[in-house]
C-alpha cells in the first residue's frame, strides 16, 4: 500500500509527458501544412501583427506566419533529436555490450576511446564541424551524436558486466543458448528502462543544443525556421511585442519538459 | 518453567487476501514474554506473510484482515508510517539471508553502531561501546572491519542479529534464520535466538527445519496452503502429531529416508585426477580425484565456505583447476553437463516469463512443446505457473521448473548445488526422490553438493566429504578431502 501514491504520481507525470510528446510529434509531422502558410514567405505589410484568424499566432518582423515557422522548427528539432538519439544509441549500446562481453583488450581500447571523446568538450566538436560546413544540419547532427554515444556506451558496459556475472546467464550458457538469446532475454530487459531514460535526456540535450547553436548563429542559418535562430531574430523586438519572443522559448521549454516527463521518475525497479 | 508473562503479540483471525484469493488464514496465536513461537510450513504456505503482517510490511497488493495486537496496542488499525516507528524499538526482524540484509559497502561494526546511534539514540561514544560489547558477546571479535561479503554465512548472521537487536526491541521476528547455513552452524543460530526469550523478550521464528524447531522449543504453529493445521507446545506436536501432514513433516527429515538403492554403474562420464582448486590465492580443494559413472549419484558434503560450489563449477568446466586434469567422456557434448542452482530465482532471467525461458531452451534443442509439457506434469508443475515471472512462484516450484529446464536438453550429468537447501522437508524429500528417479530412469549421473550429511548419506550411492583447510575435522572425521565411500 505504501508504494501506491508514489507510483500513481509517477504514472501521471509519465502520461502527461507522453501526451505532450505525441502532440508535438503530430504537429511536427503535419508541419506548416497544418496552418496553410509558407514559413518563409515574407509580407512586410503584415509585420508584427497580433494573433488573428488569418495568422493564429501572429506574424514576425518580416511578416512571416509565426505558427508556420514554429511548426517547421518543431519538425527540424524533433527530427534532429530522433536521428541523433538513434545514431548515438545504437553504436553506444553495441560497443558497450561488446566491451563487457569480450573484456580484456577490446574493453580497454573501447574505454580509452570513450574517455578521449569525453575529454573533448562536446560543443567544441560541434563548432569545429560547423566551421567545416557552415549552416548545414548534418554537421550539427554529427557533432551531437558523436558526443552523445559515450553515455550509452558507459551505461551499457557497466550494467551488462553486472548482468553477465549473474548465475542466470551462466545457466543459459550451459543450456546452450546463443549470445543473441542472452542479449534478448537477459541484457535488454535489464538495461532497457535505463537506456530509455538516457535516450529521453539525450533527445532533450539535442533539442537544446540545436536551439543554443541557432541562437549564437552557428547552427542552421536563416531563413530556415529554427527555434534558436528565431529567438535571435525576435530578441530585438521583445519590447514592442513580447508575445513573439515567448513563442519559440515556450516551444523549446515544452519539448524538453515533455521528454523529461515521459521517462517519469526514472527506472522502475 | 517460569511463570507465564504477559501476552506481547496477539494475533486473532488474521487473513491475508490477494484480490479474491485467500493466501493465509484465518490464523490465531499469542506469544508471551519469554515465549517462543515457531511457524513451520512448506514453501509458499504463507509463513513470511504472517510476519510481514505483524511488522506492517505487506506488499501493497495484499490485504490483511483481523486483529494484530502488539504490547496491548492494535497495530492493524495504525497507519503504515506510525507502524514504522516501532521497528527496531519494539519489533525487530532478522531477515532471510543476512548478507542480503546488510549493506554490502559498510563495515560490519559501523552497521551495528549505526543502529545503536540512530535507533536507540545513544551518543557516538556509547554506541561504539555498545557495539564492541555486542561483538564481544557474539564472538565477532576480529570481524569489525570486514564487509558483509567477506564474512562467512554464520558470521553474517551474527552481525545481522547484532544490528537487529541493537535497537533494544524485545520482540524478534526471524524469517528462516538457518537458511543456507550448514548443520553445524544451526546450533550457533539457535543459541543466538534463544537469548531473546531468555532475556524476557518474545521470539517468532519461521523455519522449515524441524530440528531447529525442536531445539528452540516453545510453541509451534504448522501451516499448510495458508491454513493452520496444528498448534501447541513444540515437543508435544512434533512427537505426537495428530494430522497426517505433521506426521509427514516429522518423517521427511533425511535421517528417516529409505537408503538409496545401489546403482549398476555404467561407463565413466567424468573423471577428475588429483585436481587442486585455488580462489583468490587460497587453496580450496587439493588432491581431489573423482570418477563419475553414468546413472550414479554422488554427494559431496562439507562445511559452508569449504569450496564445494567452486569444485562443482570446476567440474562443470566453468573454472580451470590450478593443477590436475578433468576429463569428460568423449561422447559428451557441451550441453551434456547441466547445473542446478542453490537459489532458483537467480538461475532464471528475472524479467522474462518462465514459459518464454523454457521455450527458448526447447527451440534450440529441437524439443517440441508436448515433451516439455509432459516433463512438467511429471514434475508436478501446473502449466498455469509458467505465465509468471521467476520471482512470482515459490522456491520449490521454481527448483522443479529448473530441473525440467535442465532435463529438456537431455543431459548426461547433472551438477546440483544445494538444490533443496531453501525448500521445506517434504518438498525437499519429494524433489530429491524425483532427482533419484530421473537418474535411474534416464541414466543420468548426478553430483550433489550439500551441507546436510544426513541427506548425503541417505540419498547418494557414494559420499565424498570435503574439509575446509581452516576448520578442524569434526569428530568422526570428514575424510581427508579425498574420494571416500561411506
Amino acid at each position: 500500500m505504501h508504494s501506491q501514491p508514489g507510483r500513481s504520481i509517477r504514472d501521471g507525470r509519465r502520461i502527461t509527458g507522453l501526451i505532450l510528446l505525441g502532440m508535438l510529434a503530430l504537429a511536427a509531422l503535419a508541419g506548416p501544412d497544418l496552418v496553410n502558410h509558407d514559413p518563409a514567405r515574407q509580407s512586410l505589410l503584415e509585420a508584427m501583427q497580433g494573433p488573428s484568424s488569418e495568422h493564429l499566432l501572429g506574424t514576425d518582423h518580416l511578416g512571416r506566419d509565426m505558427a508556420a515557422r514554429l511548426l517547421s522548427g518543431a519538425r527540424l528539432s524533433l527530427f534532429l533529436a530522433c536521428l541523433s538519439t538513434i545514431t548515438a544509441a545504437l553504436p553506444g549500446i553495441l560497443l558497450g555490450i561488446t566491451a563487457s562481453w569480450l573484456g580484456g583488450w577490446m574493453d580497454r581500447i573501447l574505454c580509452a576511446f570513450a574517455d578521449a571523446v569525453l575529454a573533448l568538450p562536446g560543443l567544441l566538436l560541434v563548432l569545429m564541424l560547423a566551421a567545416i560546413s557552415p549552416g548545414s544540419w548534418w554537421a550539427l547532427y554529427m557533432g551531437i551524436s558523436l558526443t552523445l554515444w559515450v553515455e550509452y556506451f558507459r551505461y551499457t558496459r557497466q550494467r551488462v558486466r553486472i548482468v553477465l556475472a549473474d548465475p542466470a546467464v551462466e545457466a543459459s550458457q550451459l543450456l546452450g543458448l546463443g549470445p543473441g538469446t542472452i542479449v534478448l532475454r537477459h541484457l535488454l530487459p535489464e538495461i532497457g528502462p535505463g537506456l530509455l531514460t538516457i535516450a529521453a535526456f539525450g533527445a532533450a540535450t539535442a533539442v537544446t543544443a540545436v536551439a543554443a547553436l541557432g541562437f549564437v548563429s552557428v547552427g542552421i542559418r536563416p531563413p530556415t525556421a529554427e527555434w534558436g535562430s528565431m529567438m535571435t531574430e525576435l530578441l530585438p523586438y521583445w519590447r514592442e511585442s513580447p508575445f513573439l519572443i515567448i513563442q519559440p522559448v515556450a516551444c523549446l521549454f515544452i519539448t524538453v519538459l515533455a521528454l523529461h516527463l515521459s521517462v517519469g521518475g526514472g527506472v522502475q525497479p | 518453567m517460569k511463570a507465564p508473562g504477559r501476552v506481547v503479540i496477539s494475533v486473532q483471525a488474521l487473513c491475508i487476501h490477494a484480490g479474491k484469493d485467500i493466501l493465509l488464514g484465518p490464523i490465531e496465536f499469542h506469544v508471551r514474554e519469554g515465549g517462543t513461537l515457531v511457524i513451520i510450513g512448506e514453501t509458499g504456505a504463507g509463513k513470511s506473510l504472517a510476519v510481514q503482517a505483524i511488522l506492517g510490511t505487506l506488499h501493497g497488493s495484499l490485504l490483511a484482515e483481523g486483529q494484530i495486537t502488539v504490547n496491548g496496542q492494535r497495530h492493524d488499525l495504525l497507519a503504515p508510517s506510525t507502524r514504522a516507528n516501532f521497528w527496531g524499538k519494539e519489533l525487530a526482524t532478522l531477515p532471510q539471508e543476512p548478507w542480503r540484509a546488510l549493506d554490502p559497502l559498510m563495515q560490519s561494526h559501523r552497521q551495528v553502531c549505526e543502529t545503536h546511534r540512530f535507533v536507540s539514540c545513544h551518543s557516538q561514544h556509547a554506541a561504539v561501546v555498545a557495539t564492541n560489547n555486542a561483538f564481544g558477546s557474539l564472538g565477532l571479535n576480529g570481524a569489525e572491519q570486514h564487509l558483509p561479503g567477506t564474512l562467512s554465512g554464520g558470521m553474517a548472521q551474527r552481525v545481522a542479529f547484532a544490528a537487529a537487536t541493537a535497537g533494544g526491541a524485545p520482540i524478534l521476528l526471524a524469517d528462516e534464520p538457518t537458511k543456507g547455513l550448514d548443520t553445524k552452524r544451526h546450533a550457533t543460530v539457535v543459541s543466538l535466538l534463544s537469548q531473546v526469550p531468555d532475556s524476557g523478550g518474545a521470539l517468532v521464528v519461521i523455519t522449515h527445519d524441524i530440528s531447529v524447531a525442536r531445539s528452540l522449543g516453545g510453541d509451534v504453529l504448522i501451516l499448510k496452503d495458508g491454513c493452520m493445521i496444528e498448534q501447541g507446545p513444540t515437543h508435544a506436536v512434533l512427537d505426537y502429531p495428530k494430522t497426517t501432514y505433521t506426521k509427514d513433516l516429522a518423517n521427511a527429515q533425511p535421517a528417516c529416508w529409505k537408503p538409496a538403492k545401489p546403482c549398476q554403474s555404467g561407463d565413466w562420464v567424468l573423471k577428475a585426477d588429483s585436481i587442486r582448486i585455488k580462489r583468490g590465492g587460497r587453496v580450496l580443494v587439493d588432491n581431489f580425484s573423482l570418477r563419475l559413472h553414468a546413472g550414479e549419484r554422488i554427494a559431496i558434503s562439507g562445511p559452508s565456505g569449504g569450496g564445494k560450489t567452486t569444485l562443482l563449477d570446476t567440474l562443470a568446466g566453468l573454472l580451470r583447476p590450478a593443477n590436475g586434469e578433468i576429463q569428460r567422456a568423449e561422447h559428451l557434448s557441451s550441453t551434456d553437463i547441466q547445473k542446478l542452482y542453490q537459489d532458483p530465482p537467480a538461475a532464471f532471467p528475472a524479467r522474462v516469463n518462465l514459459s518464454c525461458s523454457l521455450r527458448d531452451v526447447a527451440r534450440i534443442h529441437g524439443v517440441d512443446s508436448a515433451q516439455v509439457a509432459c516433463l512438467l506434469s511429471r514434475l508436478g508443475i501446473n502449466s498455469a505457473l509458467l505465465d509468471r515471472r521467476p520471482d512470482e512462484v515459490s522456491g520449490g516450484e521454481l527448483q522443479r521448473i529448473s530441473i525440467a529446464r535442465a532435463l529438456t536438453v537431455r543431459p548426461r550429468i547433472l551438477l546440483a548445488d544445494e538444490p533443496t537447501s531453501r525448500l521445506d522437508p517434504i518438498t525437499q524429500r519429494d524433489t530429491m526422490k524425483l532427482l533419484a528417479d530421473i537418474a535411474s530412469d534416464e541414466n543420468i549421473a548426478i553430483l550433489l553438493v550439500t551441507h546436510d550429511i544426513a541427506m548425503a548419506k541417505a540419498w547418494a550411492n557414494r559420499c565424498i566429504a570435503l574439509s575446509s583447510p581452516e576448520e578442524p575435522l569434526p569428530p568422526g572425521g570428514w575424510g581427508n578431502r579425498l574420494d571416500k565411500a561411506y
